[in-house]
């Protein structure tokens, strides 16, 4: 018995099954959207003179509302139109969510692994692979808009692949700008390279802003709200589905951006400082702890972006990519410059 | 049945072909025709035929009808009191200025004219309800940008003024204030500093709206340039109301003919030169300041005047002693029985009225019975769906919400 679970806590314990599943991976990826959701309409709601949720869980302040809808969302009928692809229009949002929490599986929360039976080592280019794996989610939105066999959902999807080709670059760009400085791809490497009032975003802001403004493109965040906007296109490539396949897709770009925050909270915020945990540290002092750190740093970034949606309304498209092309590729170059700069003299 | 069987080969412009769930036809060639509506999210109740090449509109065609309820035929059988409340299911948030002229054309055949306290109250819910009538075209064009904290604030401003409206008929929107003669019933006690206490929030709010909707940039540049109506197209089209006001013409009927107490009181007619979306919001944001300076001046002359004659003499002489009793205590009257059994004298009658989306007309014609034998309206949002056909194309398909929203297009008015 005992035996047993010691093999079921060392199986959940171990990190790539709970980095990309429990911790940062799909437990807290829903615990933190279900929160910046609540956070975005209660926002939202002071702002317009509102309340907000509030009837389902009047202490909580309604908190229980999202929890609420996402029930609603799983037992409501799955309407498959019979015009559709099947096969590519039942795996698209799946394959979706998965890929927008892809990214979890390699990016370090810790510069310690507290297990013998771990990993041999953090690995080495995890910046990159992270990108990389941020990168492949778009895909997915395209082939929903496509398999939907309907005109909004086609409209959708090609301005979702405008869309991506304007942020991806920038993205990028934007990440290794914070690389460069320290002469590694080891997201711990630049984490440590910060210390708490040092931080990136501070040191080289134009990376960050475009790295800001790029989630917000990638993830239909306002004011880029462009492939699902409501006016011309209905729910644009999501327009056809219904029930819990509509709510994995809606949940999938929070994940996305929440994906994103944490790569941001590392690169830009100096992740788990001011946390410093030391080789041999505990699972708590070791893991859990700089794990937290992170998270709260990430979930402060989507607030801010959850807080735009009150301010600002959807800009067009060919202006969201004129703004892309012209104004937020250059600043990510200059930013990739500043890092180049700072990794010559060796500032960092 | 898979989708993808249909050929391609040799398919002439116009040919229908069948797919599983469908029947397609070729339109033309790489062009794309959407439906915006009925059911969508961004229509309303009507249609717009929108055919795309790439993200550009080609050719737009609006489709009205949607919600055509007969009006005018309905009209012809009901007595003439009871035409006001049909009427006013055109535009509920500007129900006194939609039935307005209606009420003057009975008027005319009847040869009253009504009191002059009567004719300031009807100034007073007149206005009311064009701030509350912009406030919603403004509140559903923050939307349909996606704004929407510009949705939330006109929508809960609005009460104050709906409120207002309340206080004063006793209804929030189909108010049948205007009847012929006079008005239903007078201010309450208190009405007027509670006016004022309104117009000054207002004014604050208005500050606001700037502040985050129209010098927020991502607004700007939505609306700038977009949807330009020149001052030739404006008139060519015979469009009314704020949109032509912001093409430059500065035509108002509450300028050009004067009806009930606007030639007593003291205001402007904004009018922007531009003609695109932004200015159409402008001149609206204008309007709502120039209908507070107009509250003003109506607040101090309800209070100056003495508080008698909301109802012409002819018909108030007819009235029960309790109703004059209860009017002297109470400021209520309850609609006086003999609009019950109204007759008109046979004649015909024509009369206008701003209202808040643009000029409103009437023709009555009366036969001397209990009910009008005709009556005619033409709708402000029916002169203005046209615009759609001729500023959409050449834009882009996320232009259409711009356009749609600054041109405050109502369907329920134009379908009458």
């Amino acid at each position: 018995m005992s035996g047993a679970i010691t093999w079921l806590g060392e199986w959940l314990f171990w990190p790539p099954f709970f980095q990309l599943v429990i911790a940062p991976g799909l437990v807290a990826a829903l615990v933190i959207v279900i929160f910046i959701l609540w956070f975005e309409r209660k926002a939202a709601a002071r702002v317009q003179m509102r309340v907000g949720p509030y009837n389902v869980s009047p202490r909580l302040g309604g908190a229980l509302q999202l929890i609420a809808d996402l029930v609603r969302y799983s037992f409501q009928e799955f309407i498959m139109p019979f015009t559709v692809d099947r096969a590519a229009f039942v795996a698209a949002p799946l394959l979706l969510l998965l890929a927008s929490m892809l990214p979890m599986a390699v990016i370090p929360v810790s510069p310690v692994l507290p297990y013998s039976y771990a990993w041999p080592n953090i690995m080495k280019y995890n910046l990159l692979l992270a990108l990389a794996l941020a990168t492949l989610s778009p895909i997915f939105t395209v082939v929903a808009g496509w398999a939907s066999n309907n005109k909004f959902s086609l409209i959708g999807a090609a301005r979702e692949s405008f869309m991506v080709t304007a942020y991806e670059l920038i993205f990028v760009l934007a990440l290794l700008s914070t690389a460069a400085p320290v002469h590694s791809y080891d997201l711990v490497k630049i984490v440590e390279a910060q210390s708490t009032w040092k931080l990136m975003a501070l040191l080289n802001p134009p990376a960050f802003l475009a790295a800001f403004i790029a989630t917000l493109l990638s993830t239909s965040g306002f004011p880029f709200e462009i492939p699902e906007s409501e006016h011309e296109v209905v729910a644009g490539p999501f327009t056809e589905y219904s029930g819990l396949m509509y709510g994995v897709e809606m949940g999938a770009a929070y994940i996305k951006r929440y994906a994103m925050s944490v790569l941001m909270a590392l690169a830009f915020f100096s992740g788990w400082k001011p946390l410093d945990p030391q080789p041999g540290a505990g699972v708590w002092s070791g893991y859990v702890a700089p794990l937290v750190v992170v998270l709260v740093k990430a979930t402060i970034i989507m607030a801010v972006m959850s807080f735009l949606r009150a301010v600002y309304g959807r800009y067009r498209l060919d202006q969201a990519l004129h703004l892309a092309w012209k104004i937020l590729l250059p600043l990510a170059l200059l930013g990739y410059a500043i890092g180049l700069v700072y990794g010559y003299l060796g500032v960092l | 049945m898979a989708a993808g069987e249909l050929k391609l080969s040799g398919w002439e412009v116009g040919e229908v072909r069948r797919l599983p769930g469908m029947d397609v036809k070729k339109i033309g060639k790489d062009l794309y025709e959407i439906f915006i509506g009925p059911q969508h999210p961004g229509s309303g109740h009507m249609r717009i035929i929108v055919r795309l090449d790439g993200d550009v509109m080609v050719e737009v065609d609006p489709d009205l009808g949607y919600v055509h309820r007969t009006m005018e035929k309905l009209a012809e059988g009901r007595s003439y009191i009871k035409v006001i409340p049909l009427m006013e299911r055109m535009a509920i948030l500007d129900a006194c200025n939609i039935t307005l002229p209606y009420v003057e054309a009975v008027e005319k055949l009847l040869g009253l004219e009504p009191p002059e306290r009567a004719r300031y109250l009807r100034v007073l819910l007149c206005e009311i309800n064009r701030i509350a009538s912009h406030l919603y075209g403004m509140g559903i064009f923050g939307v349909f940008l996606g704004h929407s904290t510009m949705y939330m604030w006109p929508f809960g401003d609005r009460e104050v003024f709906v409120e207002l409206a309340e206080r004063l008929t006793g209804a929030r929107l189909t108010h049948t204030y205007a009847i012929p003669g006079g008005v239903r019933r007078d201010v309450p006690e208190g009405f007027t500093d509670d006016l004022r206490k309104a117009i000054r929030y207002m004014r604050k709010r208005l500050e606001d709206y700037r502040k985050i909707f129209l010098d927020n940039p991502v607004i700007r540049a939505r609306l700038e340039d977009v949807g330009v109506i020149s001052r030739n197209l404006a008139i060519e089209l015979g469009i009314v109301g704020p949109n032509l006001r912001a093409s430059g013409v500065e035509y108002d009927v509450r300028l050009v003919e004067p009806y009930e107490a606007y030639d007593e009181l003291d205001f402007e007619i904004p009018v922007f030169e531009e003609g695109d979306a932004l200015a159409r919001t402008w001149v609206r944001v204008e309007e709502i300041k120039q209908s507070l300076r107009i509250l003003e001046q109506v607040a101090d002359k309800l209070d100056k005047m003495p508080r008698e004659g909301v109802m012409h003499d002819k018909f108030w002489a007819k009235a029960p002693k309790l109703y004059k009793d209860v009017y002297a205590k109470e400021g209520r009257v309850k609609l006086m029985p003999l609009f019950a059994t109204l007759r008109v004298p046979k004649g015909k009658a024509f009369a206008r009225a701003e209202a808040g989306r643009g000029e409103i007309v009437y023709y009555v014609e009366s036969d001397g019975g209990m009910t009008p034998y005709r009556v005619r309206v033409v709708s402000p949002s029916f002169r203005n769906a046209i615009v759609f056909k001729y500023i959409a194309p050449g834009h882009r398909l996320m232009d259409l919400p711009a356009i749609y929203g600054s041109i405050d297009y109502f369907p329920p008015e134009a379908d009458r």
